[in-house]
């Protein structure tokens, strides 16, 4: 006994302690191969001969026992392909050789990577732990999400979880390497980094742009759907995740994705839908358009241009633009052309148009092994042909109409691509897809035109820079809460765009006055760091 | 054609004739030794220095199972060959696995915990020593006594019973219920056999069964499945209904009665599981741990944590941390073995129970008379059933069912009951002295049935010669 006890606490017991556990395996293999050897004289052969159907039974229950095994295995031998329960071991496991603490968890990069998302070594109470640390902090919390043992995940951190945490072997390299892991026992999986089309810098400065008022920023590379800027405020800290965030009502909403899923009325920005209808029907209607407005019966109030109220403030009375084309009611945003315009070709060419434009549905930005990150398109209700108003105010942006600050930014990223609409997406590793066509290229080509006019002399001249030519369109959306939403949609440069924004600021007033110079220093940032 | 050894008469000849035996149970000794010393190796890393006691364990596997080998051939026994050695392997791997969860190594272990395995043992070598020979067959006139036994155990818990856990257990934690596995085979064997003319009869053209005939043993079913749910024992309803199934399908050779079984199960199964929010959380657990990961869903969790630090080799005896998951002792145990031995450790596990299966199913195969087919066709389907609702609920393969894993699992009713039926088995196993003469077998003989003359014409000759 003093012997065992010497030899237990010896040096070579460990190895020889390994030795003896794979003798003990090695054993009852051999005794697998003992009961099969010794087949001829354990065949039971003085009893009757066998009866049909017992072989069958067992083969059944041998194969019941080999799917028990099968399914045994996709927990045991490729736990890492199922990210809860990855994520339940790191928090829940209390097992020091439990190889889902080992995991070093890729880090998520931005474009040029710089890092949005790591994990560091702090000392912990007992032992060092793994903490995420996210340095750029509120700003991308929704996209990029969190990664916490209490929270779980969301964002990336969700979507990208199976490939952060080391992932499921795509190549033929990497599952040799996960067998000799297995066979070796030397499991230490290496968590994958994951690279993001975002840019980070651009994003921290809408980021602080926004300054904590509620709103999103929303920027695209329309040739291929690579989101630059997805940002949306007031956000939360990624790095303090607490309880609070997640218990009882917050009425700042900031777990809500505004950018993505955030309805607002769009305003004038969504005269670019109803211009782009116009011109793939290649009208370009010369309307009148008086001063005191425009109505489809008497019972309802008019739609009146923006001119006639501040003229009204003034005490003055305004005579109206008079007889304009498509263009200068753009330039000048003009609510009684574009409503008549809309009257005037129908519901049938309003349906079409929407559904074109791809409202009432959702898009995929990024597709993970272990989630998605979706956007809401806008959200238009079917319009009753008898509704001849309803038409009038949705023609405008106003009335049922609602969109997403993603889905203007796609619609802006359309025109600006010849009018066909790029998936947008998060990461560089996933394929460029073309969603759809918007409008028609040389209806896009004018409406480019169209749209760089808004800029140089039209409602978004306090904006024009000489440095670049940014095309565009202001809004300023009505809404039953309050002062109106303050919108702005952009590109430039303008005859051979390479970046599309969406810029909305709710409850700021004037789209020119607050979202489109947002939307300008970005452009210009973005210009300073060779993006134009 | 076999030509049947009589029993071997001197003591040389029945030393010889369980030399298989003897090889293959030396061998299983030395791989439990070998992994007692990898097991125990583990102690003085702890703190604990090594006894002689922490040897008792091992010293009782040792001993009781052999004994009974040297029983077996001191009566020549002629009966299987392999079961007693793969038993005495999966005892011994549960005893290590037991050993490593601290149930022995307790402030209050009684002697009980060590003299539940060699009582177990001696339980399976007598039970083996008084029916083998054939005698076995004095069980089935007694039909109706099995049917009330049965019917008097469930009675039994449901007057002392204590709910625990979410089932009812009797004083001192013992389940009167367990025996139920070889009494409701031992009723619904004798049963049949009695019966199995007008059982495989299926009338008119739609196929219906035998109602006359069966009622009886319907009656009995549903009375003695109603006091189990009464219980909340969903895991012995399971098996019990699976086994009865098997036996009117080995008896009669009537696939009508697996597909209506089918139907009343999957019916029943459904009805059950809206009324009862015990299998409802059950239900809840297995579909979504994640759900509530540290609540419902956490033994289970931490099983399958284990599994998967245990990886494909697994960390040695005594090396890894199985106590994290919370009792695994009895029903988790296979997580324990899977986290210690890795995954290889359990496929080599499982091998073992296969074998111990189709050993159990060979016998039945090839048992002479038709009431010995049926007892070991039902005790191997028990064992198998058991093997498989433990092993899939722990993988969170299937729903859990509170099931333990035969000769692995800590326990003392299931495990006495598990060597008991399993002694009956071996007697089986033996063979018989002469011609079957039991008074209904002979009738069925003569008139010869219709449903499988192939099969009875084989049999019937080698026992008749």
């Amino acid at each position: 006994m003093e012997l065992l006890n010497t030899l237990f606490q010896s040096a070579p017991w460990g190895a020889l302690r390994t030795g003896l556990h794979i003798v003990f395996l090695l054993l009852l293999v051999y005794l697998l191969k003992q009961i099969w050897d010794l087949r001829p004289v354990t065949g039971l052969k003085h009893l009757a001969k066998p009866r049909a159907g017992f072989g069958l039974v067992v083969a059944g229950i041998g194969l019941l026992l080999i799917g028990v095994l099968a399914y045994q295995a996709t927990w045991q031998l490729s736990g890492t392909a199922r990210p809860d329960f990855v994520a339940f071991m790191q928090s829940h496991d209390r097992r020091q050789f439990n190889p889902a603490h080992w995991i070093q968890r890729g880090r998520i990069l931005d474009h040029r990577g710089r890092v949005l998302a790591q994990t560091r070594e702090v000392a912990g109470p007992s032992d060092t732990e793994a903490q995420r640390w996210y340095p750029y902090g509120p700003g991308f919390a929704h996209v990029v999400g969190y990664a916490d043992p209490r929270f779980g995940t969301s964002g990336m951190e969700s979507a990208a979880n199976v490939s952060l945490n080391g992932g499921t072997p795509e190549s033929l390299r990497e599952w040799g390497q996960l067998g000799r892991q297995l066979i070796t026992g030397g499991k230490r999986p290496k968590g994958r980094d994951l690279v993001l089309t975002l840019d980070a810098e651009l994003q921290t400065l809408a980021y602080r742009r926004l300054a904590g008022r509620p709103g999103a920023v929303v920027m695209l590379v329309p040739a291929d759907g690579a989101v630059r800027v997805l940002t949306s405020s007031p956000s939360f800290d990624p790095n303090r995740v607490d309880g609070l965030l997640f218990s009882g009502p917050d009425p700042d909403a900031r777990l809500l994705n505004r950018a993505t899923a955030g309805l607002y009325p769009p305003g004038s920005t969504f005269k670019v839908v109803l211009a782009a209808q116009s011109l793939d029907r290649g009208q370009e209607p010369v309307l009148s358009c008086p001063g005191d407005g425009f109505t489809t019966s008497r019972r309802y109030p008019k739609i009146r241009d923006h001119e006639y109220y501040s003229a009204r403030r003034a005490g003055r009375a305004w005579g109206g633009f008079g007889r304009i084309g498509l263009a200068r009611a753009l330039a000048k945003s003009s609510n009684v052309y574009f409503a008549q315009l809309g009257v005037l070709q129908g519901h049938a060419a309003f349906q079409q148009t929407i559904e074109r434009f791809l409202f009432n549905s959702r898009v995929v930005l990024t597709e993970g092994l272990s989630g998605r990150q979706l956007m809401r398109t806008g959200r238009i209700p079917r319009i009753a042909t008898s509704d001849q108003y309803g038409l009038a105010q949705a023609s405008i942006g106003q009335g049922q109409v609602l969109v997403t600050p993603a889905h203007m930014a796609l619609i802006t990223a359309a025109i600006a691509n010849d009018g066909v609409a790029m998936r947008p997406r998060l990461t560089p590793d996933e394929p460029v897809q073309v969603l759809g066509r918007m409008l028609g290229a040389h209806s896009a080509a004018r409406l480019r035109q169209m749209m760089r006019q808004v800029v140089s002399g039209g409602t978004a001249r306090g904006i024009d820079v000489p440095e670049i030519a940014i095309a565009g369109k202001t809004g300023t959306a009505q809404n039953p809460k309050g002062e109106p939403h303050s919108w702005f949609i952009a590109f430039a440069p303008a005859d051979r765009p390479r970046l599309a924004v969406a810029v909305l600021v709710e409850h700021a007033g004037y789209g020119s006055a607050v979202a489109a110079p947002i939307a300008r220093d970005l452009l210009l940032a973005a210009r300073e760091r060779g993006l134009l | 054609m076999s030509r049947k050894p009589p029993r071997p008469e001197t003591l040389a000849e029945r030393w010889q004739l369980r030399a298989p035996e003897r090889q293959l149970l030396l061998w299983a000794l030395v791989a439990i030794t070998l992994g007692f010393l990898m097991l125990l190796g583990a102690n003085p890393k702890d703190g604990l220095p090594v006894r002689w006691m922490d040897f008792l364990p091992l010293l009782a596997l040792a001993v009781s199972f052999s004994a009974a080998h040297l029983v077996f051939s001191l009566l020549g026994f002629r009966g299987d060959q392999v079961i007693l050695a793969v038993t005495a392997l999966l005892c011994g791997i549960g005893l290590l696995a037991q050993y490593r969860m601290g149930v022995f190594t307790g402030e209050q272990v009684g002697a009980l915990a060590y003299l539940v395995l060699p009582a177990g043992v001696a339980l399976m070598t007598a039970a083996a020593a008084v029916c083998m020979n054939g005698r076995y067959r004095l069980a089935a006139p007694a039909q109706w006594f099995w049917a009330l036994l049965s019917l008097g155990l469930v009675g039994l818990l449901l007057a002392t019973g204590q709910r625990f856990r979410g089932g009812v257990y009797a004083a001192g934690f013992i389940t009167p219920t367990e025996p139920l596995k070889l009494t409701v085979v031992l009723f619904a064997a004798a049963f049949i056999d009695h019966h199995v003319k007008a059982l495989s009869k299926w009338p008119g053209p739609i196929p219906l069964p035998p109602l006359r005939a069966l009622w009886p043993l319907l009656a009995f079913v549903a009375l003695l499945l109603g006091l189990l749910l009464w219980q909340r024992d969903l895991g012995m309803i399971a098996i019990l209904s699976l086994t009865l199934l098997a036996l009117l399908l080995a008896g009669t050779r009537q696939p009508g009665y697996l597909i209506y079984g089918a139907l009343i199960a999957g019916a029943a199964a459904y009805a059950l599981l809206g009324l009862f929010a015990h299998g409802q959380r059950r239900i809840a657990v297995w579909s979504e741990p994640f759900q509530d990961p540290t609540g419902s869903g956490w033994q289970i969790l931490q099983g399958l944590s284990g599994m998967y630090a245990g990886g494909l080799w697994g960390e040695g005896f005594g090396q890894a941390r199985p106590s994290y998951t919370p009792i695994a002792e009895s029903d988790f145990i296979y997580a324990v073995i899977a986290e210690e031995l890795g995954f290889a450790g359990s496929v080599l596990l499982l091998a073992f129970f296969v074998i111990l299966i189709a050993r159990l199913y060979t016998i039945a195969a090839r048992a002479k008379s038709p009431f010995g087919m049926l007892v070991a066709t039902g005790i191997a389907t028990v064992i198998a059933t058991q093997t498989f609702l433990n092993v899939g609920g722990v993988t969170k393969l299937i729903p859990l069912t509170g099931i333990t894993l035969p000769f692995i699992s800590h326990g003392g009713s299931s495990l006495l009951t598990a060597f008991l039926v399993l002694g009956l088995v071996l007697a089986i196993s033996d063979g018989e002295p002469k011609p079957v003469r039991s008074r209904p077998a002979a009738k069925r003989a003569s008139s010869g049935r219709s449903a499988k003359p192939g099969r009875r014409a084989r049999s019937r000759p080698a026992s008749a010669r």
